[in-house]
C-alpha cells in the first residue's frame, strides 16, 4: 500500500482563468457602472447608437456574468476539481481550447452588443453563430471535466463536485432550449415560439442562469473554498447532499416567478410560486452548512479578511434566497415587479454572493499559485469595507426607489383618479436614488481596484508554479476496498450514474411546465382580430429589439385597476401569438408600451425619438437621433417573411415577394401623415424612423375597438 | 395522444399533484441515502477539501495573522 503516484497539478490553466475573472470584473462593472450613470446623466448616451442604454445594458449583464462570474467558475473549478480528484487535468489542448474559446466569445459579445445585434432575450441576448461557439466551448470543458473525473485517483466525488455536474448538464438543456432559433441571416434570427411560450422559455431559462451559473457552480466553490480558508471541514456533509437534491430539483421549477400576473396561465405561474416558496429550505441548508463550518474560527474571521469576504458572501446568498422567494408571491410581486427593487435584488446576489466569494477565492488563490503571502493584508480588509459600503450604497436606494416609485403608480386620488397619471413624474421622483446608487458602484469598483493593485504586488513578489507536484495512491488501490466489484466499473459507474441523475432531477420540473404550454393550443386562445405584423411593423420591431428598448419598456399591462388606468385594457396571450420573440421586458423605467399605438400622433413619436426632452421635459429616455437619418434596410424583409412563414406565421403564400413593395406604400401613409404635421425631410419615406413609428402606432390596437365618430 | 391525455386532463391540478409527489420521493430517497452512510466515510467526505498531499499548501493553511 506504500505506492503512490507522482504527478502535478496544471496551475497554468487557472492562472489564466484568474487574470481572465479580474480584467473581465473591471470591465463588467464598469459598463454597469456607465449605465447606471446615463440614469442620472441622459447626455452619457453621448448620441451615438453603439453607448446607449439600451445597448450597454445587455453588454453589462453578460460581461458580469459570463466574464465575470463565468472565468470565476473555471478557474475555482479547473484548480479544486483537480485537487479533489488527485489527478491532473485530462487534457490540456481541451483546457486551452476551452480558455480561449470561452474569451473569443466574450469579445464576440463586446462586438456585437453594441452593435444592437441581439436576440432580446434577457442573458441570452447573443445571435446564433455565437451560440453555436458557446455549444462548442462549453461541450469541451464538459469532456475535459468527465475525462479529469474518470482518470481520477480519487474514489469518492466530493459534493462540490456534484455541483459541477450539475451545472454543466442543467446549462447545457438550458442554452439548447432558450435558443431554438431559425437564423434569418448571420445576424438574425426568430425564435421557434412565439409569445406566451416564448416568454416561458425565456424565464425558464433566465431563471435557471440565475441558479445554475451564479448559484450552482458557485456552491461548488463555497463548499471547496470555503473549508479551505477556515482550514476546517464542512460542517455536516450529510445536509449537503441533501442541499444539493433539494436544490436542484425545486430550483427548476421556479422561473414562472417571473411572469406573476402577465397572460401566462395561472397554473403555470402557480407552480413558479409553489416551488419559489420552497426553495427557501434548501437554500438556507446551504447557507448555514456555510457559515456553521466556521463555528468556532469566529475569531480569525475578525482578523482575516479573506474569510470576511466569505462570510458577506454567504449571508448575501442567504439574504437574496430568502427575498426571491418573497418576491415570488403574488401580493409581493405586483408591488416589485418591473421597479428597481428586482435590480436591488439580483445586485445583492452579483455584488454580494458572486463578487466577494471571488474576491475571497482570489485572495487565497493568487499567493498559492505564486508561492507567496499576500502583498497586503490591510489593503484586503480596506477593500473588504470598501465593498461592503458599496454594496449597502447600491442596494439601499434601489430598494427605496422601486417602493417609492412602485407606491406611486398605484396611488389614487380620492376622486378614483391616477395620483401621478404622468409617468415621468414618478422617475424624477427616485433620480436622486440612482445618483447613490451610481456612487454605491463607484465604491464597489473602487475597492476591486485596491484588489488589483494587491493581487499584482503579490503576483510580483511570487514565482509561479505552473506545475504543482503532488502524489496520490493510483485508482488501482481502490479494487482492495470493494473486493466484490470490479474497480473500472466502480469508477465509470459513479458519476455517470451521478450524471443522470441530475438529469433528470433538472428535466421533470422543466417538461411537467413546458410541454403543455408548447404542445397543448388551447393554452393560449386565439383572438380573430389579431393578425401579423405589416412588413413595416416587423421592421420597425427589429429596430425596437436592435437598440434594446425593452431594457427600459415592457409590454404586458397586469390586470390591476392602476396599470388599466394607466395604459388601457390588460394584455391578453391571445394578442402574442406573432411575437417572435416576445418583447415583455422585466422593467419599466420608462411607461409600458403595449397599448402605446393610437395614443400619440406619428409626429410626437417622430419629435420624441429625437430628442425625449422636447416632448417630456426631464425624460432621461436616451435621443435617438439616427433614427431620423439613417434609412430602413430592406434587403432582409423578404427572407424574414419566409422565416416567419416557415416557423407559421400565416403570411399569404408568395408574400415575401410584394413584402418591400407593401412597406413601402404603408411608410408613405406614415410619412404623409407626418408632413401634414409639418414634419419634413428628403426621402421621409425610406427612414428607420417610420418603420419605428409605424411600429409602435400598431402595438396593441389589435383588440381596440376601432374609433368611433363622435367619440 | 399524449396530446390528448394533457388535453383531457382540464385543469391542471394534478401537475402540481404530481410535482409534490416527485419533490418528496427525491427528498426521501436523498434523506435516505444520507443516512445509510457510515460515519467513517461522511467525516472523510467533509474533510476531503482539506486533505492535500502536497507540502507547501499544509504550511499556507495556518493564514497569516
Ligand atoms: C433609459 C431607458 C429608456 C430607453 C432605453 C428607452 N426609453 Fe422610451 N421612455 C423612457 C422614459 C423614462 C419615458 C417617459 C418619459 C418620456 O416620455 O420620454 C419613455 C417614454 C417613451 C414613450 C412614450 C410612452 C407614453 O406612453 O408616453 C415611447 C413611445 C418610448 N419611450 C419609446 C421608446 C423606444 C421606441 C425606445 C427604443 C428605441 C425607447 N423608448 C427606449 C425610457 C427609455
Amino acid at each position: 500500500m506504500a505506492q503512490v503516484e507522482r504527478f502535478s497539478y496544471d496551475n497554468a490553466i487557472v492562472r489564466k482563468f484568474a487574470y481572465a475573472t479580474i480584467i473581465f470584473g473591471v470591465v463588467g462593472i464598469l459598463v454597469g457602472l456607465i449605465a447606471a450613470l446615463q440614469l442620472v446623466f441622459p447626455t452619457l448616451n453621448l448620441g451615438i447608437p453603439y453607448t446607449t442604454f439600451g445597448r450597454i445594458r445587455p453588454l453589462h449583464t453578460n460581461a458580469a456574468i459570463f466574464a465575470f462570474v463565468g472565468n470565476g467558475i473555471f478557474m475555482g473549478v479547473y484548480y479544486s476539481l483537480q485537487r479533489l480528484l488527485k489527478t491532473r487535468m485530462f487534457s490540456k489542448g481541451l483546457s486551452e481550447f476551452h480558455f480561449w474559446g470561452w474569451q473569443a466569445i466574450i469579445l464576440a459579445a463586446a462586438i456585437t452588443l453594441p452593435l444592437g445585434i441581439t436576440s432580446a432575450k434577457e442573458y441570452a441576448e447573443l445571435e446564433w453563430p455565437i451560440d453555436l461557439a458557446i455549444a462548442a466551448v462549453w461541450v469541451a470543458f464538459g469532456i475535459n471535466m468527465f475525462g479529469t473525473i474518470l482518470k481520477r485517483r480519487e474514489q469518492h466525488l466530493y459534493v462540490a463536485i456534484w455541483f459541477y455536474i450539475a451545472t454543466w448538464v442543467t446549462v447545457t438543456v438550458l442554452h439548447i432550449g432558450n435558443n431554438l432559433e431559425l437564423p434569418v441571416h448571420l445576424w438574425k434570427s426568430y425564435p421557434v415560439f412565439a409569445g406566451v411560450q416564448d416568454a416561458l422559455i425565456q424565464w425558464w431559462y433566465g431563471h435557471n442562469a440565475v441558479a445554475f451559473f451564479l448559484t450552482t457552480p458557485y456552491l461548488g466553490l463555497m463548499y471547496y473554498y470555503l473549508p479551505k480558508a477556515a482550514n476546517r471541514p464542512v460542517y455536516s456533509y450529510k445536509l449537503s447532499i441533501i442541499h444539493f437534491w433539494a436544490l436542484i430539483f425545486i430550483y427548476i421549477w421556479a422561473g414562472p416567478h417571473h411572469l406573476l400576473y402577465t397572460s401566462l396561465p395561472d397554473w403555470a405561474q402557480s407552480l413558479g410560486t409553489v416551488f419559489s416558496v420552497m426553495l427557501i429550505a434548501p437554500s438556507w441548508g446551504g447557507m448555514l452548512n456555510g457559515l456553521l463550518t466556521l463555528r468556532g474560527a469566529w475569531d480569525r474571521v475578525r482578523q482575516d479578511p479573506i474569510l470576511k469576504f466569505m462570510v458577506v458572501a454567504v449571508t448575501a446568498y442567504g439574504m437574496s434566497t430568502f427575498e426571491g422567494p418573497m418576491l415570488s408571491i403574488k401580493s409581493v410581486n405586483a408591488i416589485s415587479h418591473y421597479t428597481d427593487w428586482t435590480i436591488g435584488h439580483v445586485h445583492i446576489g452579483t455584488l454580494g454572493w458572486n463578487g466577494f466569494l471571488t474576491f475571497g477565492i482570489l485572495y487565497w488563490l493568487i499567493p498559492r499559485l505564486f508561492n507567496t503571502k499576500l502583498h497586503s493584508l490591510k489593503l484586503a480588509n480596506a477593500h473588504f469595507w470598501i465593498g461592503t459600503l458599496g454594496i449597502l450604497f447600491y442596494a439601499i436606494p434601489l430598494y427605496w426607489a422601486g417602493w417609492t416609485q412602485s407606491l406611486m403608480w398605484k396611488q389614487f386620488t380620492p376622486d378614483g383618479f391616477l395620483q401621478y397619471g404622468n409617468f415621468l413624474e414618478t422617475v424624477t421622483q427616485i433620480i436622486p436614488m440612482y445618483g447613490l446608487r451610481a456612487l454605491g458602484g463607484t465604491l464597489y469598483v473602487a475597492g476591486y481596484f485596491v484588489m488589483v493593485y494587491n493581487l499584482i504586488k503579490t503576483i510580483q513578489a511570487g514565482s509561479f508554479i505552473g506545475d504543482e507536484a503532488a502524489e496520490a495512491p493510483p485508482a488501482s488501490t481502490w479494487a482492495a476496498h470493494h473486493g466484490k466489484e470490479h474497480w473500472h466499473r466502480w469508477i465509470e459507474r459513479r458519476p455517470v450514474q451521478m450524471l443522470i441523475a441530475a438529469t433528470i432531477a433538472i428535466l421533470i420540473g422543466g417538461m411537467v411546465e413546458i410541454f403543455p404550454m408548447a404542445m397543448i393550443d388551447d393554452q393560449v386562445p386565439r383572438i380573430e382580430s389579431v393578425t401579423p405584423y405589416t412588413p413595416l411593423e416587423l421592421e420597425g420591431r427589429d429596430i425596437y429589439i436592435r437598440e434594446g428598448c425593452l431594457g427600459c419598456h415592457s409590454q404586458m399591462v397586469r390586470p390591476f385597476r392602476s396599470e388599466t388606468e394607466r395604459y388601457g385594457e390588460y394584455s391578453k396571450s391571445g394578442e402574442f401569438i406573432y411575437d417572435r420573440p416576445f418583447l415583455w421586458g422585466s422593467k419599466r423605467t420608462g411607461p409600458d408600451l403595449h397599448r402605446v399605438g393610437g395614443k400619440y400622433p406619428h409626429s410626437w413619436h417622430y419629435n420624441h425619438m429625437y430628442e425625449p426632452q422636447s416632448t417630456s421635459p426631464g425624460s432621461i429616455m436616451p435621443p435617438y437621433p439616427w433614427l431620423l437619418r439613417d434609412e430602413l434596410n430592406t434587403s432582409n424583409t423578404a427572407a424574414k417573411i419566409r422565416a416567419l412563414q416557415t416557423l407559421g406565421t400565416p403570411y399569404p403564400e408568395g408574400y415575401d415577394q410584394i413584402a418591400v413593395e407593401d412597406l413601402q406604400k404603408q411608410a408613405k401613409i406614415v410619412a404623409d401623415n407626418l408632413r401634414k404635421d409639418g414634419i419634413d425631410d428628403d426621402k421621409l419615406e425610406e427612414k428607420e424612423i417610420i418603420a419605428v413609428i409605424a411600429y409602435l402606432q400598431r402595438l396593441g390596437t389589435d383588440i381596440k375597438p376601432k374609433p368611433q365618430a363622435g367619440n | 395522444m399524449f396530446k390528448h391525455i394533457l388535453e383531457s386532463a382540464g385543469n391542471i391540478n394534478w401537475m402540481a399533484i404530481s410535482a409534490l409527489i416527485t419533490f418528496a420521493v427525491i427528498f426521501m430517497v436523498s434523506v435516505v441515502l444520507v443516512f445509510k452512510h457510515n460515519p467513517a466515510y461522511i467525516d472523510r467526505m467533509a474533510s476531503m477539501p482539506l486533505d492535500d498531499s502536497y507540502p507547501v499548501n499544509s504550511e499556507n493553511d495556518n493564514h497569516e495573522k
